[in-house]
């Protein structure tokens, strides 16, 4: 289905911008047909300009500049991403220095990679099952309803971030109370964890208003 | 003669009171004797709330283990599973055909009409 769209200004003939080098190296006879059609419509049609945001390098990942905008004040992105980075060089300091001091034992199970910390911290925190306003008969009742991927992503980095800029000490730096956060996340304790298990606890309670759901 | 005492009927028939002209009028139709362009508009029944089954399956495990999605995995990639089948079910069913309980919504039907209507002239 064509979906309208409201702000863009390119003429429907306008394609995306390919960014990703591996499709670009695929040798002519690998290609199947419809792949073949595309790179003979792309020749042919032009193309729109490619956001900022958008990169072909192996460093760049969505999830890390999605959350590096949702960090970012009144357009300062230079800032926004200077914290980023200064939050995964803070995770990744914590993490070798369990690692030296760890036995040989536990060695392989410190995980270094602020990036794997970052991610699957982030599926910690993602709710299951969220609760939305439904009125029936004059009352309003909080009713469990499944979300959607978009939505849990949303959620779980809005908590993140609220956990660090509102709970915390005052003079503590974004990206030290950032790691500090992320590392427990990726423990399954902290305070972000608790919020997501208060949120299903009182899902399982409403449960009863389940059937007013209509969708 | 004496007046012969004829029926009430009788008497009423020879003074031509049921003759047509005279009939009171047998339909008195408040509207046109005709069939309208459009369709009464009638509140769609809302379909039920779909995956509850899981969503109770998966709430028993999480009470049982105290909220922790470990050891729940199963539970929670079933509800996921339905949900996405349930999400794309509702994305192809929204077309022109029947929905799932054979009726089509009161508006679609007037659009259909409006193209095809009743002619009430002579042509």
């Amino acid at each position: 289905r064509i979906m309208p769209v409201r702000w863009s200004r390119y003429n429907p003939s306008y394609l995306e911008p390919e960014v990703k080098k591996e499709s670009l190296q695929k040798p002519l006879e690998e290609l199947t047909e419809e792949e073949r059609e595309q790179m003979e419509l792309k020749a042919v049609r032009p193309i729109k300009a490619a956001p900022p945001s958008l990169s072909s390098s192996v460093f760049s990942d969505p999830m890390i500049s999605k959350f590096t905008n949702m960090m970012m004040k009144s357009g300062n992105k230079v800032l926004a991403r200077s914290l980023m980075s200064q939050t995964l060089e803070a995770i990744k300091r914590k993490q070798l220095e369990k690692y030296h001091k760890a036995p040989e034992s536990e060695k392989e199970t410190i995980e270094c990679n602020p990036y794997v910390i970052f991610h699957q911290a982030l599926k910690n925190c993602q709710p299951i099952i969220g609760l939305s306003n439904i009125t029936r008969g004059g009352k309003t009742y909080q009713v469990p309803v499944p979300l959607t991927d978009n939505r849990k992503r949303f959620l779980a980095m809005k908590w993140l971030i609220t956990e660090c800029r509102e709970n915390k000490h005052r003079r503590t730096l974004m990206p030290e109370k950032l790691s500090q956060e992320l590392l427990l996340a990726f423990n399954n304790e902290g305070p972000v964890i608790k919020r997501k298990h208060i949120l299903h606890k009182m899902a399982e309670a409403n449960r009863a208003y389940a059937h007013f759901r209509w969708w | 003669m004496a007046a012969p005492a004829y029926p009430a009927w009788v008497t009423r028939w020879v003074s031509g009171q049921w003759r047509n002209k005279k009939r009171p009028p047998t339909l008195r139709p408040p509207r046109a004797l005709a069939l309208a362009d459009k369709v009464a508009n009638r509140r769609e029944q809302s379909t039920e709330a779909t995956c509850i089954t899981e969503m109770s399956v998966m709430m028993a495990c999480w009470k049982q283990n105290d909220f922790n999605d470990v050891p729940c995995a199963e539970e929670i990639r079933t509800f996921y599973d339905c949900v996405a089948k349930a999400e794309k079910e509702r994305r192809n069913q929204n077309e022109d055909t029947l929905s799932s309980r054979g009726n089509l919504p009161s508006s679609k039907v007037n659009k259909l009409l409006k193209r095809f209507p009743q002619i009430t002239h002579y042509v």
